[in-house]
């Protein structure tokens, strides 16, 4: 199937050093951060162009070999895993700013530039790139397109969506398509955003740079029970109060980040509430201090003094789920969505699901706008546990859903959430789905078997990926 | 978590990524398995023999063993160790071994690098590096630094203590200066040296995967030190690998900032210069220490500490990749040249004998006028001025 003229016409476009194959490119290109289910891609290519990527497309529908982008693969749904095996395209080389319009707020990045590196760039003009998830010191422009990527921040700057002003798309046939929001067509942008890589590749993306706030207040607020703290936030949303960012994590998330950073807190913390707010001067300092007021039974109120200390604090919540590995070898982070009045009996539901199934749980998360992250923890040696952490996360977004909420904030369906799908969606709704998809990509090769269940060819192979971990 | 076993070590990793950008062949190549995270993963599929050892060799190899990775991971990896378990199953081991005991015997070593003089250039002849890396070679073999005669000490304070000084293997052969202005230094703060001559501690073979070899050498070392002794290293590698065995020893800038150099700085003659700081691997990455160098040189009258951009990230030298990966080493130094003169120093410092001769072929490769030193020879420098 792959043979010497395969390997020389790729080469053509991406040149020698631009394809990887072998046991170890197949092995460490088999699964993203989500490393429950694993499959092995034929190839691996690194183009460093928009034409090159349309040539590798093309080339990908003559022969019939379905393909897969990847950025940094950070990703926790899998939406990265090659589930067919073909091609993996990297979008690692494609890693360039190319334009940077700071009168007009806005850059024109290369689809593989890290996330943070948007931001560094325009730092000294006092912008910043708004969407930030945890994973943004390495996770790319690319990826967090297809994730449509949150972030603590998100609560008051939305996610990518509103931050992605045009893009350059190759679809699924290897044409190139390039959308404005200019245009008085339908929304194209909104579609692909968000979209997990399924109705094609995006290379090449004008991002919204928003000005740095004059003023940023935050505060890390102990309570000595997770409905104590979960009940400040309810009051806090109730209030009116928009805080920048308003984060949750409990007991064992702190442990671990104690343990990687010698990070301390009063020792009767059940949870912790980080939270934000900016804007004008007068009116941060008087949000702050009525989150002061409304947390009114907390252990602890802290109000970072200086910048360094506030980059402390935002050590312990953007490392937190990195830290994770201090507790145990494995961890998959889960990501609902309930409303923010749900959220105590929403935990306590969480933790009485992981003493179930016998897993560890701890939780890391976006409280402003009701995303969970429970983040299971455990030791994938050994049999049979990765399978109850899978019930257990099943369980859990089932509750999301029954309570209004939604199966994913952030993370994406990929392929972790696929058969969760119908709990959320109608037949009707996810026909409609397919169709959509089918309208950009009708042969099946574009990141086959991802988001929508019940793909031909796919249900097969399922058992082959779950639990190929070790 | 101690072990020193393979799997759990490996385990450890949740593959967040957070490792990725830190990762000076991840940067260059974009590629998974060029990557700490990517290494990892393969390293654990060849213990649990999912993969061969030689199929992951070529990903190993490249690593540099640098250690930013650590720095960037959030959940403690403990990826020196694992590098150089992996390193001891590697098939490459045999040509590296003989070249290393030609570097860790001071005598062998001063014969080699004086027989260097008669390559052309100073480089391994093409097919001699091929033969080795498939790769044409970059690397210029050091030149034995000229013996330069400080002056007379004058003015010195009372003894208070003793420590011993590791003059090492590289660093004796190449930088005998280096030594000299450590032990001036010490002395102008009151401590006697006593110095460790012919002995290695087996950093090189450590960092190389030749475990036994490297034990063995650390064992001897420490045997022959009197005890309840501080051992002195101005080799970042030697002190974090010293420190990792068990050993009671610092890198000599902690101690020269814990022990009062700061202030017999202050009322020293000064170094009216731009001076820039290279963070070497082993020291930032490997022990933690980059402000105490930074407090010192702060401290010099008239010398400005300029920042030079990605001070941590490796220059390519890393024990002896420049030999073993000439390509991506080559790339790494022009990457590190480009960085420092983005910083405009007069002087360039680092506190590692690799990355200063190899830092100093890019100098001498350009005709650049900044000068190359061990921050040990710049700190004397500022009682008893510079050579030149």
């Amino acid at each position: 199937m792959f043979g010497s003229a395969e390997l020389s016409a790729l080469q053509a476009i991406v040149g020698t050093d631009g394809v990887l194959r072998g046991p170890s490119a197949e092995r460490a290109y088999d699964c993203d951060a989500y490393t429950v289910e694993r499959s092995k891609p034929t190839a691996v290519v690194l183009p460093k162009t928009t034409g090159e990527v349309a040539r590798l497309v093309r080339w990908c529908n003559e022969v019939e070999m379905p393909f897969a982008a990847r950025g940094a693969g950070t990703g926790l749904s899998g939406g990265a895993m090659p589930a067919l095996g073909g091609l993996i395209i990297s979008t690692k080389r494609l890693n360039r700013i190319l334009q940077c319009d700071i009168p007009n707020r806005k850059l024109l990045a290369q689809a593989g530039v890290v996330n943070a590196h948007v931001t560094k760039a325009v730092a000294e003009a006092g912008l910043h790139f708004a969407p930030d998830p945890s994973s943004q010191t390495v996770s790319t422009i690319g990826g967090n397109i297809a994730e449509n990527s949150g972030g603590p921040h998100t609560l008051k700057y939305g996610v990518t969506a509103p931050h992605v002003l045009g893009l350059t798309l190759v679809c699924p046939n290897g044409e190139i398509l390039a959308l404005t929001r200019r245009e008085q067509s339908p929304d194209l942008i909104s579609l692909i955003v968000g979209a997990e890589g399924l109705l094609g590749i995006v290379t090449e993306a004008w991002l919204k740079l928003t000005p740095l706030p004059d003023r940023t207040e935050t505060a890390l607020i102990a309570f000595s029970t997770v409905r104590a703290a979960t009940e400040a936030v309810s009051a806090i949303i109730r209030e009116g109060i928009v805080p920048a960012a308003l984060e949750l994590m409990d007991r064992r998330i702190l442990e671990a980040v104690r343990l990687a950073f010698g990070f301390e807190f009063h020792p009767d913390t059940e949870a912790m509430l980080l939270v934000e707010c900016d804007g004008e001067p007068a009116s941060c300092r008087a949000e702050i201090e009525r989150v002061g007021e409304l947390s009114s039974g907390a252990l602890d109120f802290r109000l970072a003094k200086d910048e360094d200390e506030r980059s402390r604090f935002w050590l312990a919540r953007k490392k937190g789920i990195g830290a994770m590995g201090r507790l145990a070898p494995t961890i998959v982070t889960h990501d609902g969505v309930i409303p923010p009045s749900k959220l105590p009996e929403m935990l306590e539901f969480v933790y009485a699901v992981a003493d179930k199934h016998q897993v560890g749980v701890a939780n890391i998360f976006h409280a402003g706008d009701g995303n969970l992250h429970p983040c299971f923890y455990f030791d994938d040696r050994i049999p049979g546990t990765v399978e109850r952490v899978v019930e257990a996360g099943e369980a859990i977004m089932r509750r999301c859903v029954e309570l209004g909420g939604s199966l994913t904030g952030e993370h994406g369906i990929g392929i972790e959430k696929i058969d969760m799908m119908p709990l959320m969606f109608s037949e009707a709704d996810l026909k409609m789905q397919s169709w959509v998809r089918r309208a950009f990509s009708p042969g099946n090769l574009c990141n086959p078997c991802k988001v929508i269940p019940n793909q031909k060819g796919c249900i097969e192979h399922r058992r082959r990926w779950r639990g190929a971990a070790t | 978590m101690e072990t020193d076993n393979l799997s759990d070590l490996t385990a450890a990793c949740i593959r967040c990524g957070f490792c990725l950008e830190a990762c000076p062949t991840f940067q260059i190549t974009g590629e998974e398995t060029e990557s700490p995270r990517g290494r990892i993963y393969l390293i654990r599929s060849a213990d649990s023999n999912t993969l061969g050892w030689a199929e992951i060799a070529p990903h190993v190899d490249r690593c540099l063993g640098c250690r930013a990775c650590e720095t960037a991971c959030p959940s403690g990896v403990h990826y020196g160790q694992i590098f150089e378990l992996a390193k001891a199953k590697m098939p490459s081991k045999r040509w590296r071994s003989s070249l290393l005991r030609q570097l860790a015997d001071v005598k062998r070593a001063r014969r080699q690098f004086k027989l260097a003089a008669l390559l052309p250039g100073r480089k391994l002849p093409n097919f001699v590096s091929r033969l080795l890396t498939k790769q044409p070679t970059s690397t210029r073999i050091p030149r034995p630094q000229e013996s330069r005669n400080y002056p007379p000490l004058e003015a010195l304070p009372p003894i208070k203590g003793q420590v011993a000084l590791l003059r090492g293997c590289v660093m004796d052969a190449l930088f005998p200066n280096v030594h000299e202005a450590t032990i001036r230094l010490l002395r102008r703060i009151g401590f006697e040296v006593i110095e460790i001559r012919n002995q290695c501690c087996g950093a090189l073979h450590a960092h190389s995967g030749d475990l036994q070899d490297a034990r063995k050498k650390f064992d001897q070392l420490v045997t022959s030190l009197p005890t309840d002794i501080v051992l002195l290293t101005n080799s970042a590698g030697c002190g974090s690998h010293l420190k990792e065995s068990g050993a009671m020893a610092k890198d000599v800038s902690e101690f020269l900032y814990e022990n009062g150099l700061v202030d017999a700085l202050k009322m020293s003659h000064g170094i009216t210069c731009r001076v820039g700081y290279h963070d070497a691997c082993h020291l930032a990455h490997g022990q933690g220490v980059r402000r105490q160098p930074r407090e010192l040189l702060r401290s010099v009258p008239g010398a400005e500490l300029v920042e030079i951009p990605d001070s941590d990230r490796c220059c390519g030298s890393a024990g002896i990749y420049n030999v073993q990966q000439p390509t991506l080493a080559k790339h790494l130094l022009d990457q590190k040249w480009g960085s420092i003169e983005v910083a405009e120093p007069d002087i360039v410092v680092s506190g590692n004998p690799g990355c200063h001769a190899w830092i100093d072929q890019a100098r001498v490769e350009r005709s650049s006028r900044i000068q190359v030193l061990h921050t040990m020879e710049f700190l004397e420098a500022s009682f008893s001025g510079l050579f030149n």
